[in-house]
């Protein structure tokens, strides 16, 4: 099996043409052909489709796809290529899973098959919400003392000091070290020191940030886990293999993560899902990576509980799960934001997708578009592993019928929806629970969806 | 052919984002005398305004707004010569500079929204990625921008757009130039706070944004 090496060889010696060329050549009308060629319909009526040789279809003409386009390197402008037997090999090596976090708190993330009556892997948190740094503290604390959370994400900083972090600074090195210190000592407040972060490090934006927030000196072991990301849509370049090779020889878990846009370069929902799949593959291949964390984006809502994100997010995740043991969690970003009703609307529907469709952990539906500093707080958190617990084992025939109702309950109203209230305005900073009026609502929601059929325990 | 069956070619070849279609209606145009701004105004634009419109209500996606925003590219390469042989001048919308901002590597949002303004009609030059304040700004005043639209994914590299616009105002130019902001993580706000123009959280609304801009220059 090739590796990050021979990856490189490739990245310095394959087809060689301007990102313009490898837009509108090959990744476009590939995407287009194989959509085709491989019969993928979106069905908008079942959000939660439950059609198996559909999603193998998916998975086959994901590796077409790859073989076809590979991936650019931005840094070369050449073409990595694949041949189809390293990505079914690559396939078939998977460990089937991954071990994270330490003592007590040490597990076994395991992959789960549509329909699974196995929990999924409850990741907890959010990493692209910008926040405070005293307010950091306290909402890590917060997803710590979630009981069912295996693992968290913890926030990015935007500011050190008093000072706006510029990337490839020493603003970032000390902003990426202090968020990942923040973390961990807010799990060791939470009780749960050995509790995995698996966002690292999700205040770096270069290789050196990751770099620097990854000194043993500030509290990362090698249980924790690593965001890699590909660019939009297809590509690579050197700040994001240069994260990779350290972290391969180091020997942390790496976890491939892409969020494709629907709308972008994919198209519509067809080719989002083959692009989304095809991600999975090169998780596997070129990162080989212990998980993956994916989730596309609509382009123009800039959320993921749209109703045709909604049936990519099913598609393939069913796919996927049928068809690899890389374990994958689904993270959604709510159009609402936090202590609104029609948050707690979205975050079930995506859950109901998610948990059905067979991915291996759940994240917290992100609030508000992830765009509102401070615009998230443990109570969604908590929300979005009730929900997930609550459906584990339902049938995608079940969970389709129950998405179709909710849809129909938000949908309409995407585009003028509240941003929500922030941390410091749903909660109480200083003993971190949640204000009455949250803690009300959240309790009428979880009654409503209960009446509409959700088993909550 | 008749002159509106070549109009209604053209038009049509942008919507099915068709080059070899796009050129062969522009020789025709041109073989059959029309005006060749014309051909501009009333086919290709007209064109342009069609697939704007199925952008803007979901109908179609980037690929097809790239397919006609090259059919509109091969068009213009038999048309131009003309125009120019002519005399004759294009109406000019404005330009716009389009980059990401420093330490952030995301390009597809920027590609969508620099598409969408050539659709409108704009002059669109692109610096791509990771470009920082000054290197900006001297591109800008190089190809005599009047817009400058900034953009990042990340929340780390927003104070990079902020760092633009304070840059403009050090080197006393904030007033030739104006400064849009966009990407996932910004939100009004923080284009009011940062003293930015305007905000567009969709590529239809930067689109907007830039053209009620510059009508109201």
């Amino acid at each position: 099996m090739p590796n990050l090496l021979d990856f490189m060889e490739r990245a310095t010696t394959g087809p060689i043409l301007s990102e313009d060329d490898f837009n509108m050549k090959h990744l476009i009308p590939n995407v287009r052909k194989i959509v085709r060629e491989f019969e993928i319909h979106y069905t908008p009526e079942n959000p939660v489709p439950s059609d198996d040789a559909f999603a193998d279809r998916l998975f086959e003409a994901a590796i077409e796809f790859i073989v076809r386009t590979g991936v650019y390197c931005d840094d070369t402008n050449r073409v990595i290529q694949f041949e189809r037997e390293e990505i079914v090999q690559a396939v078939a090596n998977l460990p089937g899973g991954a071990t994270f976090g330490e003592g007590r708190e040490c597990r076994f993330f395991s992959p789960r098959k549509p329909e699974d009556g196995n929990q999924p892997w409850y990741h907890v948190g959010t990493g692209i919400v910008a926040s405070s740094e005293d307010i950091a503290l306290a909402q890590v604390e917060g997803y710590g003392s979630i009981p069912r959370a295996n693992s968290i994400s913890i926030p990015a900083l935007k500011s050190i000091k008093g000072m706006d972090v510029i990337g490839g600074s020493p603003l970032e090195i000390h902003a990426a070290v202090s968020a990942v210190q923040a973390g961990r000592k807010a799990l060791t407040r939470s009780g749960r020191p050995g509790l995995p972060i698996l966002n690292l490090i999700s205040t770096a934006t270069t290789a050196l940030g990751t770099i620097a927030g990854t000194h043993p000196n500030f509290g990362l072991r090698p249980s924790d886990g690593w965001l890699i990301d590909f660019l939009a849509e297809m590509k690579v370049n050197f700040e994001t293999l240069n994260r990779l090779a350290f972290i391969q020889i180091t020997g942390g878990n790496i976890g491939s993560t892409a969020l494709p846009i629907l709308g972008g370069y994919a198209g519509g929902a067809p080719g989002t899902a083959l692009v989304m799949m095809a991600y999975y593959l090169l998780g596997i291949t070129l990162f080989q990576g212990s998980y993956h964390l994916t989730g596309p984006v609509h382009f123009r809502h800039g959320c993921s509980t749209t109703r045709d994100i909604l049936w990519v997010f099913s598609v393939v995740g069913r796919a996927a799960s049928r068809n690899t043991r890389y374990p994958a969690i689904a993270l959604g970003y709510a159009a609402a934001g936090p202590a609104t009703q029609m948050y707690f609307y979205e975050a079930a529907a995506a859950n109901l997708c998610f948990v059905p469709s067979g991915y291996a952990g759940v994240q917290t539906v992100h609030p508000a578009k992830a765009v509102i500093d401070d615009g998230v707080s443990p109570l969604e958190a908590q929300f979005c592993v009730e929900v997930a617990h609550a459906v584990t084992g339902m049938s995608a025939e079940r969970a389709n019928a129950l998405v179709n109702q909710l849809l129909e309950k938000y949908e309409k109203e995407i585009d003028k929806t509240p941003a929500g209230k922030r941390y410091q305005e749903c909660y109480d900073p200083k003993t971190g629970k949640p204000g009455d009026d949250y803690l009300r609502l959240f309790n009428e929601m979880k009654a409503e969806l209960a009446g509409m059929g959700i088993p909550f325990a | 052919m008749n002159k509106e069956q070549i109009l209604e070619n053209l038009a049509t070849a942008i919507v099915d984002g068709d080059d070899d279609m796009a050129l062969e209606s522009a020789r025709a145009a041109l073989d059959a005398q029309l005006d060749p701004l014309d051909a501009v105004d009333q086919g290709l634009s007209k064109g342009m305004d069609i697939i704007g419109e199925q952008f803007q209500s979901g109908e179609v996606f980037l690929p097809e707004l790239l397919m006609a925003a090259s059919a509109f590219k091969a068009a213009m390469e038999i048309l131009k010569p003309e125009i120019e042989l002519q005399k004759k001048e294009i109406a000019k919308q404005g330009t716009v500079l389009i980059g990401t901002v420093k330490g952030d590597l995301h390009s597809i949002g920027k590609n969508i929204v620099g598409t969408v303004l050539e659709t409108k009609g704009f002059d669109v030059v692109d610096i791509g990625i990771d470009n920082g304040a000054l290197d900006i700004i001297q591109e800008a005043k190089k190809v005599q921008a009047d817009v400058i639209a900034l953009s990042c994914l990340m929340t780390t590299t927003m104070p990079a757009q902020k760092e633009v616009i304070e840059t403009l105002e050090e080197m006393n130019l904030r007033d030739k130039y104006f400064v849009i902001v966009g990407g996932g993580p910004v939100t009004p706000e923080w284009a009011n706070e940062i003293g930015a123009d305007g905000y567009g959280e969709s590529a239809i609304q930067a689109a907007e944004l830039v053209k009620e801009l510059m009508d109201n220059k």
